[in-house]
């Protein structure tokens, strides 16, 4: 047998019955909170043109990509992300709708993570909304609540939400004059919250002593809204301070959502800075060393594609929230099968008009394919942990095998389908 | 509660780190017996320590198996986790250089192939590309770096240097000196929020000490 023939490759998994069900769960539940306020799902192509997401401010590296290449040479890559897909999207088929536009999806992206590190998936899906048209406090609010509210709808229940809100960072740096270069390392130490190299860095370079302080301090501006009360004191440039005015005005939206227990601040998170124009959000729980979803506003993408409208979305990690739901001990109440039939020679077409008028009913029915030996079907029944089994003998005469109470009953065809049929409706 | 999980890196650097943790009142006696035990509990102040092998600190930290690690500054440029640095706890200095013969320290820069042997292929890397612009071919040791130029497995090594001791006695010298290396206190990202008020009270406690 070749050598890879029974493996599959790195970062790439099968899941199994239970866990797809539960995955499923999961997505429908989210998709259910995108839905109720009054998303509609759109889907993009699994692979597009490498181009799409080789724009300026390209979230994902060129390494990360899965590239491949089409009849005419032209260079293809699995979607590394689902947003920047529908940012073309929406330039080009969606631009003269009115705003907002509110869009969901859900689906599998894919990135190529160099080394390859355990636990990080290289096939992983993604729900998530986007909001288009608009740029108000009100809107980034509403991704952060139907963010809290998705991840309590799949059965999470301590989780925080953290806000930080790019324009602050790039209004302390506009203040100091340095270059993008000199920014760049900068940015690299706060987001590791380093603060001595921060020191040591900051003074190499000429910038007033107020302002030193003030970003020498970024690394521990964390933590509940009194963050933005602290900030507030420093002396911060028009744009900076605009930034913190943003962050305490999404709050105040948020505490009339009533949410605020799940909120703090970060204003230490200066992540994917030519990517994000505003408010960006992460969101953490227990027992996964990974953030499960990530947001924020993004004013300049769309308009790499020809239109600009702003927007502002949300990625939550399916995978990741998973692992996390299944950490806390979440347990799901997923369907079974509720009865095996099995059936003698005389009683075949009986035994396939009863599965159908249970099944009509509501209940999940296996029909045993042919026939076998009792102790076979109660074998596989049990390894199956299976409710009970429903022996066809003939046109009339049947056997019930319940086996929570191991208990066996003759009865006939007609009242096991009047019983079953009251069972239904009284909602049993 | 929830156990704060600490990883140091086994040999020294555990050490000295226990010293420091004992300082600030955590309680680190049953580590110091001898036992093959990688796992330590202070069950008074629901804190676990967990010995690993130094390059792999920052792996149980980024993952979040760890909350609170400690590393070299040499591991943690070597491996580049997405995680917080916290503290220079100011032991465990030495300084990453390139070194290799006399001979050569004039004219390496002019050297047409380069190759440079190293326990740190990534650190290598980014300084001839990226810092110096040249390029060079990394050749990945385990140990003995010295030797390497020795018996002409390659041109030069990049190495962390305490005394420079191994390097005279291997008849080696120091071409450049690529950055100080000490220990450092690294944190998980969702460690430090989820946690911030026992995290930040261990990293001033600590702060204090050194």
């Amino acid at each position: 047998m070749s050598r890879w023939k029974l493996h599959t490759p790195e970062g790439v998994q099968d899941i199994l019955q239970e866990e797809c069900m539960v995955k499923r769960e999961i997505e429908e539940r989210i998709e259910g909170v995108f839905q109720s306020w009054g998303y509609y799902e759109v889907q993009t192509p699994t692979f597009e043109f490498y181009d799409v997401f080789a724009g300026e401010s390209g979230i994902i590296k060129q390494e990360t990509m899965f590239k491949f290449f089409d009849h005419q040479g032209r260079i293809l890559v699995l979607r590394p992300d689902i947003t920047t897909p529908i940012a073309r999207m929406v330039a080009t088929k969606l631009n003269d709708m009115l705003p907002p536009i509110r869009i969901y999806y859900i689906g599998n992206a894919f990135r190529y993570d160099e080394p390859y590190q355990g636990a990080k998936l290289r096939e992983f899906t993604q729900a998530g909304i986007e909001m288009i048209g608009t740029n108000t406090p009100e809107s980034d609010a509403e991704a952060i609540v139907i963010t809290i509210q998705a991840l309590l709808a799949s059965g999470l229940e301590d989780f925080q939400i953290d806000i930080g809100q790019v324009e602050f960072f790039k209004g302390l740096m506009e203040q100091t004059g340095l270059d993008e270069e000199q920014i760049e390392k900068i940015r690299v130490l706060i987001d590791s919250k380093n603060s001595l190299a921060i020191e040591e860095l900051i003074d190499s370079y000429d910038i007033d002593d107020k302002l030193k302080a003030t970003i020498l301090n970024l690394p521990s501006l964390f933590g509940g809204i009194e963050i933005i009360d602290r900030a507030e004191k420093e002396v911060v440039n028009e744009r900076a301070r605009k930034a913190l005015e943003n962050i305490r005005e999404v709050y105040n939206i948020l505490l009339d959502y009533g949410v605020e227990k799940y909120i703090s601040i970060d204003l230490g998170m200066v992540q994917s800075l030519n990517y994000y124009t505003g408010i960006i959000f992460k969101g953490f729980t227990h027992g996964l060393g990974f953030p499960i979803c990530s947001g924020g506003r993004y004013d300049g993408l769309i308009n790499e594609f020809g239109k600009n409208m702003p927007a502002i979305g949300v990625a939550i990690g399916i995978n990741r929230l998973m692992s996390a739901l299944d950490w806390k001990g979440v347990g799901f109440n997923l369907s079974t099968v509720d009865t095996l039939i099995n059936y003698k020679a005389k009683g075949r077409k009986k035994a396939f008009q009863i599965a159908h008028e249970l099944r009509n009913q509501g209940l999940a029915v296996e029909i045993y394919p042919g026939e076998c030996s009792e102790e076979d079907i109660l074998t596989y029944a049990r390894s199956k942990k299976l409710g009970g089994i429903i022996t066809i003998y003939d046109e009339e005469n049947i056997e019930l095998y319940n086996l929570d109470t191991d208990k066996k009953v003759k009865t006939t065809v007609s009242s096991l389908l009047a019983r079953a049929k009251s069972k239904t409706e009284s909602g049993e | 509660m929830k156990y704060i999980t600490i990883a140091l890196a086994k040999g020294r650097l555990a050490e000295l780190s226990l010293d420091i943790f004992e300082s600030i009142g955590l309680n680190c006696c049953e580590m110091k017996e001898k036992t093959r035990r990688l796992i330590f509990t202070d069950e008074d102040n629901k804190v676990k320590f967990v010995l690993v092998k130094a390059a792999d600190v920052p792996t149980y930290v980024e993952y979040g198996a760890a909350d609170i690690g400690i590393v070299g500054k040499d591991t943690l440029l070597e491996e580049a986790r997405n995680l917080y640095e916290v503290l220079d706890l100011g032991f465990g200095t030495c300084r990453m250089v390139v070194a290799g013969p006399e001979e050569l320290k004039d004219k390496f820069d002019t050297l047409n192939n380069k190759r440079v042997a190293t326990k740190y292929p990534r650190i290598a890397r980014d300084y001839f590309h990226i810092k110096k612009g040249q390029t060079i071919e990394v050749i990945k040791l385990h140990g003995s770096v010295e030797l390497a130029p020795l018996v002409g497995l390659s041109d030069v090594i990049v190495d962390i240097v305490e005394s420079g001791k191994t390097l005279a006695e291997n008849g080696l010298v120091v071409f450049e000196e690529i950055c100080k290396i000490s220990a450092r206190l690294i944190v998980n990202r969702v460690s430090m929020k989820m946690e911030k008020d026992r995290i930040m009270d261990i990293v001033e406690k600590v702060k204090q000490k050194i």
